[in-house]
């Protein structure tokens, strides 16, 4: 199993729960609102008067076999519209949790 | 869930929801009536006393002072005035505006009845008379008549004024012009005196003859029968066979001493229309009622009246106050929909796509519809008023759209899926999509405030534009992002078409925005010139301010003109007649604009009430001219009363004469007026003061229609009678006086019956035998003994003259000067006026006053100048807590400096003057050019805080922001244009207003562009400096510790 988060801009989000719908990963955990940057380039998200976009993160646990075929999705809606911003991070989990 | 989110989310509700407002503002639309102004509640109270036999110095004394003392302690009081005539006293009472006239009506019975037990004892009760803007007639008919004039009145009576009545609505019709019937029999005094008889005794006989009387029941057999005795006359000759007395054991007969003349009323109306003798039908409305509404019911019954009348009575229309009411309504109508038009124009160009304008454009429908529901809600009308709101706002209801879309616009571009750009885009601009309301309610919603006659006014203009600010906010954060997620798309396929017609234009915008950058980088090197550019413009134009003159509101041309001609008093009524007929040949020729000229001279009678409310009398004519549409003739209304006024200078007969504007509006629309109120006690030299200062205004440039107020002595015969002689006869003065009045005036002895009429039947002294002094002398008095006495031998017929009417303004004597100013503003002739009393030789005790519409003028000014320093507060405060800054406000604030100096050009270039409708325009400048700086300066910090340079940050944001900022001005000022270039009917009253705003806006925006970033540039060094200042010392501190 795999953590993988992912954080966007929030006009991403239904898009993405839907990818998560197709691939059959139930689980999931959502942060409607964060802020932060990009670390290359792109507009920053900070809710503020100069910066007024926010981000969403989701953190969703799925199987290995799946997390590629996920990213390869989150990769083409990056390529799609590059100016909102959409990463993912992946990390193994030691064990499963309870 | 926010609103925006939801209503994306929902786009079925949300259609629905607006749907629903149109329906419902639709349906009110269709309820509401037409009308010139919001309902003006009247302000003024009259209350007569009438005092018998005392003289108007014996009413000031003993009637109209103790009153006034009373009446003046009523609450809200702003002015008494009263007029003290012989027997009468009329006090009128003018209150502030807006207040409750039923209250004060009881609070002046209270004190009324206070003052009760001080009045003289003969004096009547007083009576309270309330008077509004209802009094006046909504339609002047003509009537044309011929063979049919002897009989006019009871064919008008029974087949137009009584069918008119039934109108519900109407108020009163009342006939002028047309004398009634009336029976009289002249007597021959010699043969009378020959018989031993006298007037009184006939009018006995004939009242005792003319007598119907039931003489019980009684019972034949084995039924009843009423017993009646029927002596009326059945035709007036019947008359003359009555027996009156007898002499030498012979009956006198009627017919020996009297002829019988049955006619009509001796002293009456006289009414011409276009130069035929007629009569005129007055309509008035029930108060409270709608004019158009009932003009329209009257004017669909004419012609089935017309048909039920004699071939040779036609009715014809002289006035018909709807009529303008209608036209000016239209031409607004249209003002409006030429403001959406060009308003949809400006939209499109800017945006380039017709979806992006579709969607802003709606929300202009829905929320000048939503307006309608407020109006039918609160029971006001269409009026002229409500609908300049209108006009006004098409301009400014779609800015927040406008703001809203962009943002939505952005996110697309940037990759978002239509529906979450329009719920995150509306998001990040909601605040200050609010805001920017916020200043504008600032503006507007503070005129809902304002007291007096300019309160009335634009109560509900205040109103009328704050709700549409609201709905059109709402609208914006709902309505505006609902479509946008469903009619933007994220790609945008242009055609063939498109390209090649809107390519130029995009190009010429782009060139406008590196050209806008590249100035923008020049004048922020060059801050100082700038500055001092701006601010020498603003003061220069200031210096412009004294050349603009200043007048209360602008003349509109209705197609009236009402005409007051006055001969020496005393003059009879057929000379009156005469003069006046050549008069209207003339004018008829000269003037082909004419259309309906009608005048009226002579007594009224005082059955009808609306001729004896103005003045009337044997040598005072009252003219009522129509001319043809203001659209239809080459020459204004006021050059045609110029004229007119020139033309009555060769008619020395008139001793009096007055051309006004307009009909009866009162202050608004007539022409301006100055009254000039001259206090003092003594007669003598407030006449003189009077008659120096009418000289002086003569003699000014500008000022026509000089009147003093004061009318003159009037001449008349007075029978003094000798008391002691009197009394040798066994006479009193009274009887003696009565004698005198039933022969010359004539005594009713009954009344002639037909056809369910009832006509006087008066006995008087044949018109013959009461033509000359000697006539008077020559009247037998008989007293209980059956002695006769002639007058002379009682007393001396002297001539007299008659002090004339005594008036009072605010418990003081008064005569007001008052003239006519035309072609050159009011502020003028007053400074002018002014500065010469300063120079006449004023006797001691008397004071001289400017009044009138002057002082209606100075209230309201300075009510609105007060209203602007308190909206120009409240604008600051709503910036100031946007912006969490007092520096920003201010710079925004300094747009609107330049706004004025735009105002203050353009009403000198155009010749317009500044008005209460000019400076309302003004007012409404402040809301909507500090939106301008509000835009640049929030895009501005805005880059500043993304980490740009200060100078960067002005130039790109001032190159980002222009189109916005250029859209919404011209949205506005296009939609200024049609009310500033109206040229229909009404159309004067409000272009000095749009005149205002266009020169304002344009002037402000075009300087605003320069000076805001200018100014802003200037503050954010100095803040940088200080800063840095305040770091290096803290840093400094840090290094030493």
């Amino acid at each position: 199993m795999k953590a993988v988060m992912i954080t966007f801009d929030q006009a991403h989000y239904e898009r993405i729960v839907d990818v998560l719908d197709r691939l059959n990963c139930r689980g999931y955990t959502s942060w409607p609102q964060v802020t932060g940057r990009g670390s290359v380039d792109g507009e920053p998200h900070h809710g503020s008067h100069a910066w007024p976009s926010m981000n969403s993160a989701i953190l969703t646990v799925v199987p290995d076999e799946r997390v590629a075929s996920l990213l390869a999705r989150l990769r083409a809606f990056d390529a799609e519209s590059p100016r909102l911003g959409l990463r993912a991070f992946t990390w193994t989990l030691d064990s499963e949790g309870v | 869930m926010s609103i925006y989110s939801g209503a994306v989310k929902r786009p079925i509700m949300t259609t629905l929801c607006f749907v629903a407002v149109v329906v419902l503002g639709l349906f009110s639309l269709r309820t509401l009536p037409i009308d010139l102004y919001p309902d003006i509640e009247s302000n003024t109270l009259m209350v007569m006393t009438t005092y018998q036999g005392a003289s108007a110095a014996d009413i000031e004394q003993n009637v109209t002072r103790p009153l006034e003392n009373v009446l003046n302690s009523v609450n809200d009081l702003k002015h008494i005035t009263s007029k003290s005539r012989e027997n009468i006293s009329v006090i009128t009472m003018e209150f502030e505006y807006g207040k409750d006239i039923d209250v004060l009506t009881n609070d002046v019975r209270d004190k009324l009845d206070m003052v009760s037990s001080a009045m003289p004892d003969d004096a009547e009760t007083p009576i309270i008379f309330k008077f509004s803007t209802d009094m006046i007639p909504i339609l002047l008919l003509s009537v044309q008549a011929t063979e049919s004039m002897p009989g006019l009145y009871k064919i008008l009576d029974d087949a137009v004024a009584n069918p008119l009545a039934r109108i519900s609505g109407v108020g009163s019709v009342s006939i002028s012009g047309a004398p009634e019937r009336e029976i009289h029999i002249y007597v021959d005094p010699a043969r009378l005196e020959a018989y031993n008889l006298t007037v009184e005794q006939i009018s006995a006989v004939v009242a005792a003859e003319n007598r119907n009387i039931p003489g019980g029941v009684f019972d034949v057999g084995s039924d009843t029968y009423s017993l009646r005795v029927q002596g009326e006359f059945t035709s007036s000759d019947q008359m003359a066979d009555i027996v009156v007395g007898s002499f030498g054991g012979k009956n006198v007969y009627l017919r020996d001493v009297a002829r019988i003349d049955d006619s009509l009323e001796e002293r009456a109306q006289v009414t011409y229309n276009n130069g035929e003798r007629g009569a005129m039908i007055v309509v008035q409305k029930q108060s409270g009622a709608n004019s158009v509404e009932i003009s329209n019911k009257v004017l669909k019954m004419l012609p089935s009246l017309q048909k039920r009348l004699p071939s040779d009575v036609k009715l014809g229309i002289i006035v018909d106050t709807s009529d303008n009411i209608r036209n000016t309504i239209n031409s607004l109508v249209e003002t409006v929909m030429y403001a959406l038009l060009f308003v949809m124009i400006v939209v499109f160009i800017f945006l380039g796509r017709w979806r992006a304008t579709l969607i802003i454009c709606i929300t202009i429908p829905i929320s000048l519809i939503a307006s309608f529901i407020y109006l039918a809600i609160t029971g006001n009308t269409l009026n002229i008023v409500s609908l300049s709101a209108l006009s006004i706002s098409i301009g400014m209801v779609v800015d927040d759209a406008i703001v809203v879309l962009e943002n939505v616009t952005t996110h697309i571009e940037r990759g978002s899926d239509p529906k979450q750009a329009a719920i995150h885009g509306t998001n990040e601009v909601a605040v200050s999509v609010v805001a920017s309301t916020l200043t504008l309610i600032a503006v507007f919603f503070p005129l809902t405030m304002v007291t007096g006659m300019t309160g009335v006014l634009f109560r509900q203009l205040g109103w009328m534009v704050t709700i549409m600010m609201i709905i059109s906010t709402v609208c914006a954060l709902s309505l505006t992002p609902m479509l946008c997620s469903l009619m933007l798309r994220r790609v945008n396929h242009h055609g063939k078409v498109f390209t090649t017609l809107y390519g130029p234009i995009e190009k010429a915008l782009d060139a406008f925005d590196a050209g806008y950058a590249w100035l923008l980088g020049k004048v922020t090197s060059f801050r100082t010139l700038t500055i001092i550019f701006c601010l020498a413009t603003f003061v220069g134009s200031l210096f412009l301010m004294k050349h603009v003159g200043t007048e209360f509101f602008p003349t509109a041309d209705d197609g009236r003109l009402s005409v007051s001609l006055e001969l020496p008093i005393g003059t009879r009524v057929e000379i009156a007649d005469e003069v006046t007929s050549r008069l209207v040949r003339q004018w008829r020729e000269q003037y082909p604009e004419i259309q309906v000229i009608n005048y009226t001279t002579g007594s009224a009678s005082s059955d009808n009430v609306f001729a004896s409310l103005q003045d009337n009398g044997s040598h005072i004519v009252s003219m009522n001219i129509r001319l043809t549409d203001p659209g239809l003739r080459d020459r204004k209304i006021t050059e045609i009363a110029n004229l007119m006024r020139q033309d009555l200078l060769a008619y020395p007969e008139y001793k009096k004469a007055q051309v006004k504007v307009g009909g009866n509006m009162g202050a608004m629309g007539g022409e301006a007026s100055i009254d000039f109120e001259i206090y003092g006690y003594d007669f003598e030299e407030t006449d003189s003061v009077a008659a120096a200062m009418k000289r002086m205004l003569e003699g000014l440039e500008g000022t026509a229609d000089v009147r003093i107020s004061r009318a003159d002595y009037q001449p008349e015969y007075r029978v003094d009678f000798d008391r002691e002689k009197l009394a040798l006869y066994g006479l009193n003065l009274s009887t003696a006086a009565n004698v005198l009045r039933n022969r010359i005036n004539g005594s009713t002895a009954s009344r002639f019956r037909e056809d369910g009429e009832e006509y006087d039947i008066k006995v008087m002294y044949a018109p013959e035998s009461r033509t000359s002094i000697a006539d008077i002398e020559n009247i037998l008095i008989y007293n209980n003994a059956g002695q006769a006495v002639r007058v002379r031998d009682v007393g001396k017929v002297v001539e007299h003259y008659t002090p004339p009417t005594i008036e009072r303004k605010d418990r003081e004597r008064i005569i007001t000067v008052s003239t006519i100013i035309r072609d050159v503003p009011m502020s003028l002739i007053a400074e002018q006026a002014l500065e010469k009393i300063d120079k006449m030789d004023i006797p001691q005790g008397i004071q001289i006053q400017l009044a009138g519409q002057y002082e209606d003028q100075q209230d309201s000014f300075r009510d609105l100048l007060m209203l602007a320093v308190l909206i120009l507060i409240l604008v600051y405060i709503v910036m100031a807590a946007q912006f969490e800054s007092y520096t920003y406000p201010a710079i925004i604030m300094s747009s609107v400096m330049f706004a004025f100096s735009g105002v203050f050009i353009i009403l000198w270039m155009s010749g317009h003057t500044l008005n209460v409708m000019s400076l309302i325009g003004a007012i409404m400048l402040i809301g909507i050019v500090v939106k301008n700086g509000i835009v640049l300066i929030d895009y501005i910090t805005l880059n500043r805080e993304r980490g740009m340079s200060v100078k960067r940050a002005v130039v790109l944001g001032g190159r980002s922001r222009l189109r916005p900022v250029i859209m919404t001005s011209l949205t506005t000022i296009l939609g200024m244009v049609p009310m500033a270039c109206g040229t229909g009917q009404g159309a004067e009253m409000w272009r000095p207003m749009g005149t205002a705003v266009i020169g304002g806006l344009t002037f402000s925006t075009i300087l605003t562009l320069l000076f805001v970033p200018v100014m802003y540039c200037v503050f954010a060094k100095t803040g940088i400096r200080n800063s840095r200042r305040k770091f290096r010392k803290s840093h400094l501190k840090n290094a030493t510790i």
